[in-house]
């Protein structure tokens, strides 16, 4: 019978159930994409960082798990150094630099046959390698994204590139030009941002990092198989509590809204109440159908929400397809419970005030 | 005085009564509800005492702003007396919490209304069935029936409020009023917002409810053709009952 009479109220007022739904629905889109939009950066950043095909990465003194937040490039002359470690297969330098322009992209400044060595090469889609100091290799996504082909110019870093190729997508940087080229452009000569060790096998990744470490005191060695499981929000400093700030916000709109739409039924029907309590319905029965309301709405509005989430996604990948958004079961879960959470909260007051209504008054409420 | 006026139940009814040593179903003494407006209390209620014996159909009568609506809602537990008592059926409403009034209300009154107060979002089949829902003794299919028929709804059932006349959203108000089988109706105004002929079909509803079921009905009118229907008609003046006639 509640939940007759609930859905019969859910649908006597289809706009005010129609805006309730869509609050909840955004409350929800919004955990979702902002933590699947931080996400799936931190996840493709660190995919496309082990997809390099390095064993390990040696980086200046107090860098930043990003790349391109690196501390002053070191010099080049290190690479040789660590050519000589044992179980050492290769060596290449890369010098990176950011293109802040329309967009935050990495640009990997490589010597192709170092590079080549360590990665195992590029897999071209069209064009060929670097070989002129203005050539340019761009990834598969970035050439879809921005409609690049073999032969245009690039306008990158106040520099005119020639674009040489387009290759697969998935080693770190999605631009790459000549290091000498890099070197010039930034007056960092004879200076690179990073070394990209490549090990004779695999599993000899600790030890050659163990023998950086000792090589090269103070700085900062990591295993790119290791980034994967570091790439989460607590590891990124401020990350976390722009996620929670992003949350709250979201919870509190999502508060709001059901408060104002339980509170205005609550008023709206304040003669409904006073006939349900002349009928001898407790105060306890009348909190039950208020909150039994929002609970419909709110999983209207989770549904929807996730719909909507989904929609969203797919229309970012289509209009920027190297923007990588991470929708999670948890985080769709956790989500909705956010938002379910948020509505009853916003629906606690409204039915205590409708329970404690006076039957008298409130059945002359005109 | 406000203990002037003690009104005694019709002379059938009282003898009925006293051979079968009935108890008064509802009972009011010395009952006084006083509202507060800022500093200055009105009294609504000035020491009302009266009974009402199991069977009856009494009608109460009185002008505007006599308390007539206020006893309705004392006796009914919708509202606190201030002073005196209140007995239904052998409960003493005015030592109640708001809880146990509730309760009360649930299993022992039914309320008809002028303006029938039907949820608008409900059908006539749910507003009437909400009753036995809140009642909580579970859907009574074979009461719903009885009743539905005896008022006369059985085709109009599905009909939301909006879609039924004046009458028949009366006698769906009176329906639900009944279902759960209460000690006591009490009708407030019953036919203040239906034309003549609907107003009189209801009134035969409530005599035949009387009559049929034995369904104790206390009704608050200001037309003396309807005051007529009930066994008995109390008078109100300011607060108080001043006059009981028997109908005959």
């Amino acid at each position: 019978m509640i939940r007759y009479m609930i859905l019969q109220n859910v649908l006597h007022r289809p706009l005010r159930t129609f805006i309730t739904a869509l609050a909840v629905a955004v409350e929800v889109t919004m955990v979702i994409m902002v933590v699947g939009l931080t996400t799936g950066l931190l996840q493709d950043y660190a995919k496309r960082t082990e997809g390099i095909g390095a064993d390990v990465m040696v980086q200046p003194p107090s860098s930043s798990l990003f790349m391109n937040f690196g501390g002053a490039p070191m010099p080049i002359s290190i690479a040789d150094r660590l050519q000589h470690l044992d179980y050492v297969q290769a060596v290449s330098p890369v010098l990176i630099s950011l293109n802040s322009v329309a967009a935050l992209e990495n640009i990997f400044g490589i010597d192709p046959e170092s590079f080549r060595a360590v990665s195992g090469g590029f897999v071209f889609y069209s064009g060929h390698d670097l070989q002129e100091p203005n050539d340019i290799l761009v990834d598969d996504i970035y050439a879809q994204g921005k409609n690049v082909k073999v032969g245009q110019t690039l306008h990158i870093l106040a520099h005119d590139f020639h674009v040489a190729g387009i290759v697969e997508h998935g080693k770190s940087a999605r631009l790459f030009v000549l290091l000498s080229t890099l070197q010039e452009m930034t007056g960092a000569h004879d200076k690179a941002s990073i070394f990209l060790i490549k090990c004779d096998r695999s599993n000899h990744a600790a030890a050659v990092a163990e023998e950086a470490k000792h090589l090269l005191p103070g700085y900062e060695v990591r295993q790119p198989k290791d980034l994967m499981a570091l790439m989460t929000s607590s590891n990124v400093p401020y990350l976390g509590t722009f996620i929670n700030v992003m949350i709250s916000i979201a919870v509190i709109v999502g508060f709001l809204v059901t408060f104002l739409s339980m509170y205005t039924t609550v008023i709206e029907r304040t003669r409904e109440i006073g006939v349900l309590k002349s009928l001898g319905a407790s105060k306890s029965y009348i909190v039950r159908i208020i909150l039994s309301e929002t609970t419909l709405l709110c999983l209207v509005g989770t549904a929807a929400g996730i719909g909507l989430s989904l929609a969203l996604r797919a229309l970012i990948h289509d209009l920027h397809p190297s923007l990588p958004i991470q929708i999670t079961y948890g985080w769709s879960v956790r989500a909705c419970l956010i938002a379910i959470a948020g509505g009853l909260l916003g629906s606690c007051y409204p039915a205590w005030i409708a329970s404690r209504k006076d039957p008298v008054e409130a059945l002359a409420y005109e | 005085m406000a203990n002037a006026a003690r009104i005694f139940p019709s002379s059938e009814v009282l003898t009925l009564a006293r051979e079968r040593a009935l108890e008064p179903i509802l009972k009011t003494e010395n009952l006084w509800k006083v509202y507060r407006s800022g500093k200055v209390e009105v009294p609504a209620l000035r020491g009302v005492d009266m009974e009402v014996y199991p069977g009856e159909f009494v009608s109460i009568m009185g002008p505007s702003g006599c308390g007539k609506s206020t006893m309705l809602h004392v006796i009914g537990g919708l509202a606190q007396a201030t002073r005196g008592r209140v007995l239904l059926d052998g409960n003493d409403l005015t030592t109640m919490t708001d809880s146990a009034r509730t309760l009360l209300r649930r299993h022992k009154v039914g309320f008809v209304f002028q303006k029938f107060n039907l949820l608008p979002t409900l059908d006539a089949y749910h507003n009437i069935a909400l009753a036995q829902h809140i009642h909580g003794n579970g859907f009574d299919p074979h009461r719903f029936e009885v009743v539905a028929s005896l008022l006369g709804l059985t085709g109009r059932l599905t009909h939301k409020p909006s879609e039924l006349s004046g009458g028949e959203q009366q006698r769906v108000a009176l329906a639900r009023a009944i279902v759960s089988e209460p000690k006591i109706v009490l009708a407030d105004e019953p036919t203040g917002n239906l034309d003549t002929k609907s107003s009189e079909a209801v009134l035969n509803l409530l005599r035949q409810l009387n009559q049929d079921l034995g369904q104790t009905i206390v009704m608050i009118t200001h037309n003396p053709d309807a005051a007529a229907y009930g066994h008995r008609v109390l008078h109100m003046r300011d607060g108080q009952v001043v006059d009981g006639s028997t109908v005959h």
